[in-house]
């Protein structure tokens, strides 16, 4: 199978009044098509090891690759492009952009990409809706919505350019058991059918033993790489 | 067409917040309406000024100056500075008269940058009328090409000025001439010169100008009854009137008219330098006033963008982690500012034009401005965009740069 992601070596300190190393040599492999879960408890560095993952924060060492390709040290500009092609990202909270329909919320980033044309978009975030069983409401404005819809609106934000992984921080915090199953089956048809990756930092025990990998951090450093 | 998805999103932040794009579109748009409105009365009054001027003064007057002698001819023989000269500078005696008036009109009229091109006499009068003396010049000219040149038809109030080539002793006298010794068009005036006999004119007409002191003592008469009255022969012109094709070249023809005819050339930059002062001094004003206008409008702008991106930040955040780099989200934040100078330059292009057209037509009525002069001209219109948009630009820029530096994880993770 092949490598979506690699982590090696990555260190990341706090220089915050005194300095405090959160991510202790950690390294790391995930390979197309796992649906792996990093648990620990809060302030274990979970979720700045998946942002550093996600080429958003870019000041750790060591050594980033996505794809069989490195992306340390990278402009930012370039780090924008890979993360609009390849990565897709889910928060806690929706972070939908009120302003705009569903339907708008879904193409921006696919119009950002610009490989497909506007109909083509329009089409694809249809389908992306319809997966998530939100496609009727479409045409309305993002901050209409009941918070499990806009949930599943923003993942299936995350899923328009068919990136090769898929990044969630605490992608189902907010949702109710329901909800949190149909979130579930999805990433996991996702990761079988289509072969997509999907990294989640999680509380929720029942979601991560249901992923096919467990990855256990404390303090700093990964207890168990769940091989 | 494909619009830009950041056009796109610029767009949807403009008509979300529809109250605040207005109002900061409305402060472009005075700025921009009152920049052509200042512009154009500053035009307009500058023109009309300029064109007042050129109805009294020629482009170039060419006439003979009064020299004192002085001891450049003796120096230059007498190198030896121990040799003092001691001299009694003098006004050279001569006459006013040009030598060979005729022969340097032709030579003048050579110069290709030469429209117009008229000799005159003047001659300093007593206009007697009953028992009433009051002074005054006649110029004698060739009222054909004094009209031609100045425009004469458009300050007459009575009579005709042709009738001054009709009638053989005819004079066309300024309205405070007229007023001063109750005259009409066709009554007799008595005209004595310094040099000359008296002599019964006719007048055949009355100007007014917007000079109170030419109307009131200013006459014109034919260049041969002048010549008369001076008891002068027909060859004698104290002066040449020059108008060239193109006025901003005046200073320098003046230059080369005065190596050819060793005569002095007063151009009308000179005759008119407090004239000149007070075009600069009003576009100070004008400029600053405008500067402060467009300034304010500018602030406006900035402030609604940033207080846009404060409320914001979390959605850019979101952007970026999308996948919109540094660039991307700057045009987004730049061409809303774009879109509101946009906006307010061209309402205010359009309000800029309808004002000034009210303006000019406030009735004023002194002397013979009648309406407010303003000027509808075009590269005003086109400033005024161009302004507008650099000002939006400006303003837009910083918070746009701003915003492009908003770093996600910070923002995403609180």
């Amino acid at each position: 199978m092949e490598v979506a992601l690699k982590a090696t070596g990555i260190n990341k300190v706090f220089h915050d009044a005194v300095n405090l190393q959160v991510l202790k040599n950690v390294s790391l492999e995930v390979k197309t098509g796992e649906f792996v879960s990093i648990v620990g408890k809060s302030g274990c560095g979970k979720s700045t090891l998946l942002y550093i993952l996600s080429t958003m924060d870019t000041s750790y060492e060591g050594q980033l690759e996505i794809n069989e390709t490195n992306v340390t040290g990278k402009s930012l500009n370039d780090l924008a492009r890979i993360r609009n092609e390849s990565i897709g990202f889910v928060f806690q909270f929706h972070y939908l952009l009120p302003d705009f329909t569903c339907l708008k919320n879904v193409m921006i980033p696919a119009l950002r990409l610009g490989k497909l044309s506007y109909k083509e978009a329009e089409a694809r975030a249809y389908e992306k809706l319809k997966m998530f069983g939100v496609e009727d409401q479409a045409l309305k404005k993002a901050n209409k919505l009941s918070g499990g819809q806009q949930q599943r609106v923003a993942i299936a934000r995350a899923l328009i350019n068919e990136p090769t992984i898929i990044m969630g921080d605490e992608p189902t915090g907010n949702l109710d058991s329901k909800n949190t199953g149909i979130v579930f089956d999805l990433f996991q048809k996702l990761t079988k059918e289509f072969g997509q990756t999907i990294i989640t930092v999680t509380h929720d025990e029942d979601f991560a033993k249901r992923s096919d990998r467990i990855i256990e951090m404390a303090d700093g450093e990964i207890k168990s790489t769940g091989h | 067409m494909k619009i830009s998805v950041n056009t796109e999103i610029a767009f949807t932040y403009l008509s979300a917040r529809k109250k605040q794009t207005l109002i900061a579109s409305l402060g472009v748009m005075f700025g921009i309406s009152m920049f052509i409105f200042m512009q154009s009365l500053m035009k307009g009054t500058n023109d009309y000024f300029e064109k007042m001027s050129f109805n009294s003064t020629a482009h170039i007057r060419l006439f003979s100056e009064n020299k004192v002698a002085d001891t450049h001819i003796l120096t230059s023989y007498l190198s030896d500075p121990s040799v003092k000269i001691l001299t009694n500078p003098k006004q050279l005696v001569q006459t006013q008269g040009l030598t060979n008036p005729y022969g340097l009109i032709k030579e003048i009229q050579r110069n290709p940058q030469i429209a117009n091109v008229t000799p005159q006499v003047t001659a300093e009068v007593i206009y007697t009328s009953g028992s009433v003396q009051i002074n005054g010049n006649v110029a004698g000219v060739n009222i054909d090409q004094e009209d031609k040149m100045f425009d004469l038809q458009s300050n007459m109030i009575a009579g005709n000025l042709h009738d001054l080539n009709r009638v053989n002793n005819g004079l066309l006298i300024g309205k405070g001439v007229a007023n001063k010794l109750s005259l009409h068009v066709g009554d007799n005036i008595t005209v004595t010169s310094g040099s000359g006999s008296p002599t019964t004119m006719r007048v055949v007409g009355i100007f007014a100008t917007t000079v109170k002191q030419i109307d009131d003592t200013k006459a014109y008469a034919n260049i041969v009854q002048a010549q008369n009255l001076l008891g002068k022969d027909r060859s004698y012109v104290t002066e040449i009137k020059i108008n060239l094709k193109d006025y901003n070249n005046a200073p320098a023809v003046a230059r080369e008219l005065e190596t050819l005819t060793a005569y002095k050339a007063e151009d009308w930059v000179k005759a008119n330098e407090q004239l000149k002062a007070a075009f600069k001094i009003r576009a100070i004003i004008l400029n600053s006033v405008i500067g402060v206008i467009l300034l304010v409008a500018g602030f406006g702008i900035y402030n609604i963008l940033n207080m846009t991106i404060y409320e914001k930040i979390k959605e850019i955040a979101i952007l970026k982690a999308q996948g919109f780099s540094g660039p991307a989200v700057t045009s987004i934040f730049l061409q809303q500012a774009i879109y509101i100078g946009l906006m307010g330059g061209l309402v205010g292009v359009i309000c800029g034009f309808g004002i000034t057209f009210m303006v000019s037509r406030i009735y004023i009525g002194a002397g013979t401005l009648k309406y407010l002069p303003m000027s509808f001209y075009v590269p005003h219109y086109l400033e005024a965009i161009c302004f507008g948009i650099l000002t939006t630009v400006a303003a837009g820029f910083f918070p746009a740069r701003k915003a492009s530096k908003v770093d996600p994880v910070t923002i995403i993770r609180g």
